[in-house]
């Protein structure tokens, strides 16, 4: 419907977590009927404790120690290299190195993936990346489960559970990982969330516009934003579906919102920006991009525009006794209707759009549209929060500059593919010095520490039905899940500064601190040991019902540990120092370098090392063979796996780790 | 000169110079609170306690179906502009409210706001009109003048984000200092060693709860979230995954403070506050607890959570708060600023169907709330109220209003001086921009309202009754300065703007 839940307050599923650790549970809500519980979801699967509140309007917040926040005059004008280019063949220099580009790029750093950049150069392996087609969309894997037959439509027609699976299923095994770490990010700036998703085949809309986000990652800004103008979910979400334009006779003018949101949001922010992301100030005072009145003139470009409820676009699905729109309009752009749309003229953002009276509906979309995108804020606005989101949440200025040339383009504007490539390869981006620079870096964001885990171990559903769904809940659960920001104003702001800090104290942003509270922190630790050794409990995960069924939840999402097994190689019952000193290096090595690109500082390198040596010399009660033992390769495997969890616990919770610099 | 800067404020500044200087900028007190404390209320012996209670909706409350025109010639011309999306004057006769504005207009909560309603009419809350950002008192005249430099507006004005902020903190975007936080401030030295309770938001991040050392303190509505694997001490281990060491490696590594990196310690610092609390919040708020079949004791029972297949979130918040202020004693605070949040306000489209539900869920809590209160005997020590974004247009856009300025807040307690109406009731317009029909004179534009009444005054009147002393308000509230002084007169009417309102009892 809206942008409603700027701020969703956190929901205990109980009244207090004052209480030994739940048993793992299946990460699955059942949710029989969602047409009645899609508004309970709006309250609880909101359930960020994200606050929108302190927030940046947009790149306005983004003041960095360096940025012109204090100046009344433009910065001096500086000679800024050009972005790096796609055919650069700056190469890493180790496996650190390698991994850390891994993962600001994607998710994860493999080994195959980190000799694969050391094999030949940051800029192939993007190059690589970049060509690689999308084997299958979420789309396509809804139709592969069975979610996207008339026989079983009523089951999923109020349903947003599928896209749940089908976009963690994506997150954690789709091959093309670049593609989608971008996607996800954008799912971040072009916000549409389950918390807002009543409509019929709401699973498919959200996956489709998932798929939208993905279509165009390595594609054109102008085109992503076309797209997700016209698309089903954002049309419900911001209220373009059946905006009509005005009405003397009622005094009904056209929504606002998408006018609005589309502006603040998707493309130029609040204020003007000089191409490095610093804001412009004029007389002392930032200079608006736009007024209340270029609002309600915007507003009448997306009017006329609704779902196509003709006869023809119906379907009755077997066991409803009414029509419903048939799937498909779920992944269609939204219907223009001439009659609905409003002639009169658009004059907005200081002549930048400038649409005569009567001018076609379709034609005004795309003169405002291309409007928007040949605004000189596009650049610097996004392409600072695509920094932010991949690499770091305080970009110099200089990095912003090469980023906003990139995006500029040299003849084609907009490049996505450009973009990231200015974004990845940069120098500041690249350099290790600033791994010694107190403010570098940002905080791992919830979902992305819980891929990087799948994709490092390599988890799979055993049954292929990626039964994980909303993992919101701030108290029992990550605090965080895919499409499920509390607003259109993402869990978190571009430019929310975290009071009581050094950062505060700098005026820098911490975006990913906004959802860091007393609450989150906590939840995330426990939610960690719920599955650490052995993977994620599903429900009922051989079906591909989503209705809850009792005594069924399974471990399906299972990691490969077989690596870190393989460090205990000693068979000794009573393992020497040498032993277990071998086992405990090997691992906290690998952990350094697969979590954290080589990050760890030695204290907490030593810290987790003479934990994990420690735990192989310690005796072990085997309650198999009612005996203390110590931990050899002949140890039950159970007993193993709590040692290879401590490890990538440990890690997960050391701040090393959670700061990805 | 206009004071938009907090910075400027000497007392503002001197305060965040020191938390710089601070080692940490924990919320524990320093000499300076202590001093601070001399200027402020007597914190003596008994029941010394008082609350405030932020009630945040979230999205930009529809204003004008929440405190509804009622006498009728008022309501057909809120009828006939609102249309569709309008009440019919029958189905307000039952929370219509017993009190008469200057100007002869009267008004009625939204039909599903029964238990406010009530409340309003047995004296225990008011409604304050028309209430907004304002950088200083300001006309439509000034508002449409083009001479910002002596008509200085809030920014950024109509944007969701940026006004929350602003009602929160008097500053848009990135805002690290809220109101809210800088009455914690100044009650930090008389909750000595138990600051950290100060300031509790039990609903996300917000900056209203930051102050200059306050700290925003995250409590979920079912109460502090326990870090099992955490152990409590140096020297005993939670044995997580079985193992001695790691036990002790998890809590060194959550709980190291001396990190280089600030991303490290911003995080750390927040786990180790929570560590810290948790154990203390736990057993103080443990007698209050629900019992296995998930019904709490009085007076803690009183909260609806469920209202058919939803969840009143706001319900369990405000329980949550009750719970605290019910422990007070445990936990040791004599001031203590609260914050709870709904969302779902911002109704563009669907506003027929999805506003009754909400407004019962604020009226249903916040009456349970204030009924707790009165069984606790702390109802005259506590205060709840609400803000939002912003009101929004009187206009429809089809099925639903757009984004506004000004908007009509509830405040309930038992010092409030209830079953009254305050502010200026504003004309019903929805006249252009250019408008200069009487109808229009408090309109920018489709009924969004001009304020004629500033955050900063409804903000000072709260303050004050918590004990800030008047000359100390100004510190907090960096546009009162500006208010208080002459009035404006508009289409013959004269309208005031002094520092605090009258709808508190000092």
């Amino acid at each position: 419907m809206s942008n409603n839940e700027l701020l969703e307050p956190p929901v205990a599923a109980t009244d207090d977590s004052n209480q030994p650790p739940a048993p793992i549970q299946a990460l699955h809500t059942s949710q029989p009927d969602e047409r009645t519980a899609s508004a309970a979801g709006a309250l609880a699967l909101g359930a960020i404790a994200a606050a929108a509140l302190a927030a940046c309007g947009g790149g306005s917040g983004g003041g960095t120690a360096t940025g012109s926040s204090t100046g009344n005059t433009a910065p001096p004008p500086v000679t800024m290299p050009p972005p790096v280019a796609l055919d650069t063949d700056l190469k890493a220099e180790s496996d650190a190195d390698a991994a850390r580009f891994l993962q600001q790029a994607q998710f994860s750093a493999s080994p195959e993936e980190i000799a694969a950049v050391r094999g030949s150069s940051y800029a192939a392996y993007l190059r690589q990346q970049f060509g690689l087609p999308i084997a299958q969309t979420g789309w396509e894997w809804l139709a592969t489960r069975g979610y996207s037959s008339n026989d079983t439509g009523k089951d999923y027609i109020y349903n947003s559970t599928i896209a749940e699976y089908t976009v963690w299923q994506q997150l954690f095994s789709a091959q093309d990982a670049v593609r989608k770490r971008v996607a996800l990010a954008l799912s971040e700036i072009m916000v549409v969330s389950f918390g807002s998703m009543e409509i019929d085949w709401r699973g498919h809309a959200v996956t489709a516009y998932w798929d939208i986000l993905n279509k165009h990652a390595f594609g054109n800004f102008r085109d992503l934003l076309k797209d997700v103008t016209l698309s089903a979910a954002m049309g419900h979400y911001l209220n373009t579906k059946g905006n009509k334009k005005e009405d003397a006779k009622t005094g009904r003018q056209p929504d606002e919102n998408y006018a609005r949101e589309v502006m603040q949001l998707f493309t130029i922010g609040l204020n003007e920006l000089n191409p490095d992301g610093t804001e412009k100030i004029e007389g002392g005072k930032p200079v608006e991009t736009y007024t209340a009145d270029d609002v309600s003139q915007l507003a009448r470009v997306f009017t006329g525009y609704n779902y196509d409820y003709s006869a023809a676009n119906k379907v009755r699905l077997p066991g409803l006794s009414y029509d419903t729109l048939a799937r498909d309009y779920a992944r269609q752009p939204m219907k223009f209707t001439a009659a609905d749309h409003s002639m009169l003229a658009v004059n907005a953002l200081k002549g930048r759009i400038n649409i005569p009276a009567n001018t076609d509906g379709l034609q005004a979309l795309d003169m405002a549209l291309t409007g928007l995108f040949e605004h000189p804020n596009v650049g610097p606005f996004i392409g600072k929060q695509l920094i932010q989101r991949l690499v770091t949440s305080n970009p110099s200025p200089a990095y912003v500059s090469r980023v906003t040339a990139a995006f500029n383009g040299n003849g084609v504007r907009g490049d996505m593919k450009a973009v990231l490539s200015a974004i990845l390869l940069d120098p500041e981006a690249r350099s290790r010095d600033r791994l010694s620079d107190p403010g570098w870096g940002k905080i791992r964001e919830p979902m992305l520490r819980l891929v990087q885990w799948g994709r490092t171990f390599k988890v799979r559903s055993e049954a292929g039905s990626w039964k994980i769904g909303n993992l919101s809940d701030v108290s029992y659960s990550l605090g965080q899940s895919p499409f499920h920001s509390p607003s259109v104003f993402n869990f978190f702001r571009p430019g929310y500064v975290p009071p009581g800090t050094d950062l505060a104290t700098n005026n820098a942003p911490a975006p990913e601190m906004q959802i860091v509270n007393e609450t989150t922190v906590g939840a995330y630790i426990n939610f960690l040991t719920y599955f650490m050794e052995s993977g994620l409990n599903t429900n009922n995960p051989t079906s591909n019902s989503t209705n809850y069924v009792g005594g069924q939840d399974q471990r399906d999402i299972k990691p490969d540990y077989s690596v870190e097994l393989s460090f205990i190689s000693h068979t000794t019952a009573s393992p020497t120092d040498a032993e277990a000193t071998a086992a405990a290096r090997k691992f906290a090595d690998r952990l350094n370098l697969l979590m954290c690109a080589g990050q760890m500082s030695s204290a907490t390198y030593n810290e987790i090392f003479t934990a994990l040596k420690g735990a192989i010399l310690v005796d072990h009660w085997n309650e198999e063979t009612k005996k203390n033992q110590k931990l050899n390769a002949n140890t039950p495997i159970k007993y193993r796996l709590k040692w290879v969890a401590a490890g990538i616990f440990l890690t997960m919770i050391s701040a090393d780790y959670l700061a990805q610099k | 000169m206009h004071l938009i800067q907090p910075e400027l404020h000497s007392r503002r500044a001197f305060l965040r110079r020191s938390a710089q200087l601070a080692a940490t900028g924990a919320a524990y007190p320093l000499a300076m609170n202590l001093s601070l404390m001399s200027d402020v209320a007597a914190q003596s012996a008994g029941d010394d306690y008082k609350a405030l209670v932020c009630v945040f909706l979230l999205g930009g409350n529809d204003h004008y179906n929440t405190i509804v025109s009622y006498d009728p010639a008022s309501h057909a011309e809120y009828q006939r502009i609102r249309t569709s999306i309008a009440i019919a004057r029958d189905q307000l006769a039952a929370t219509a409210l017993n009190a008469t504005a200057a100007g002869g207009q009267q008004y009625a909560m939204h039909p599903s706001m029964v238990g406010l309603s009530g409340l309003f009419n047995s004296g225990k809350a008011a409604v304050l009109l028309n209430a907004g950002p304002l950088i200083k008192p300001t006309t439509k005249e000034m508002y449409r003048s083009s001479n910002r430099t002596a008509n200085p507006l809030p920014p950024k004005l109509f944007s969701h984000n940026d006004q929350q902020s602003i009602w929160q903190s008097s500053r848009p975007e990135g805002s690290t200092v809220g109101w809210g936080g800088n009455l914690g401030d100044y009650m930090l030295g008389g909750n000595g060693a138990n600051s950290l309770f100060t300031c509790i938001s039990v609903t996300g991040n917000a900056v209203f709860l930051s102050g200059d050392q306050a700290i925003s303190y995250q409590v979920g509505s079912g109460g502090p979230v326990r870090i099992w694997s955490v152990g409590k001490s140096d020297t005993e281990s939670s044995y997580a995954m079985g193992f001695r060491d790691v036990g002790f490696a998890v809590r060194r590594l959550a709980l190291d403070g001396n990190r280089t990196n600030q991303l490290e310690k911003a995080y750390n610092a927040v786990t180790i506050r929570a560590v810290s609390s948790a154990d203390r919040i736990t057993a103080a708020v443990d007698a209050t607890k629900a019992n296995s079949s998930g019904v709490f004791p009085t007076p803690y029972d009183k909260f609806v959570s469920r209202d058919g297949n939803f969840r009143n979130p706001l319900a369990d918040q405000m329980r949550m708060v009750a719970r605290l202020i019910g422990s007070r004693s445990s936990l040791g605070v004599k001031r203590q600023v609260f914050m709870v949040s709904l969302g779902g306000f911002d109704l563009h489209d669907n506003l027929v169907n999805n506003q009754p539900d909400l407004m019962r869920r604020v009226s249903e809590a916040m009456t349970a709330f204030h009924n707790t209160t009165v069984e606790l005997g702390v109802a005259d020590k506590v205060t709840a109220f609400t803000a939002s974004d912003f009101g929004r247009t009187l206009s429809n856009n089809g099925d639903g209003s757009d984004h506004g300025w000004g908007s009509h807040n509830i405040i309930v307690g038992g010092a409030v001086k209830g079953g009254a109406l305050y502010g200026y009731a504003p004309p019903l317009g929805n006249g252009s921009l250019s408008s200069t029909s009487a109808q229009d004179l408090w309109q920018v534009g489709q009924g969004r309202l001009l304020p004629t009444t500033s955050v900063d005054q409804y903000a000072a009147t709260l303050a004050k009754w918590f004990g800030v002393p008047d000359a100390e308000l100004p510190s907090i509230l960096p546009n009162l300065s500006n208010f208080g002084a002459g009035s404006l007169t508009v289409d013959g009417q004269t309208f005031n703007y002094p520092k605090t309102l009258d709808f508190m009892t000092v």
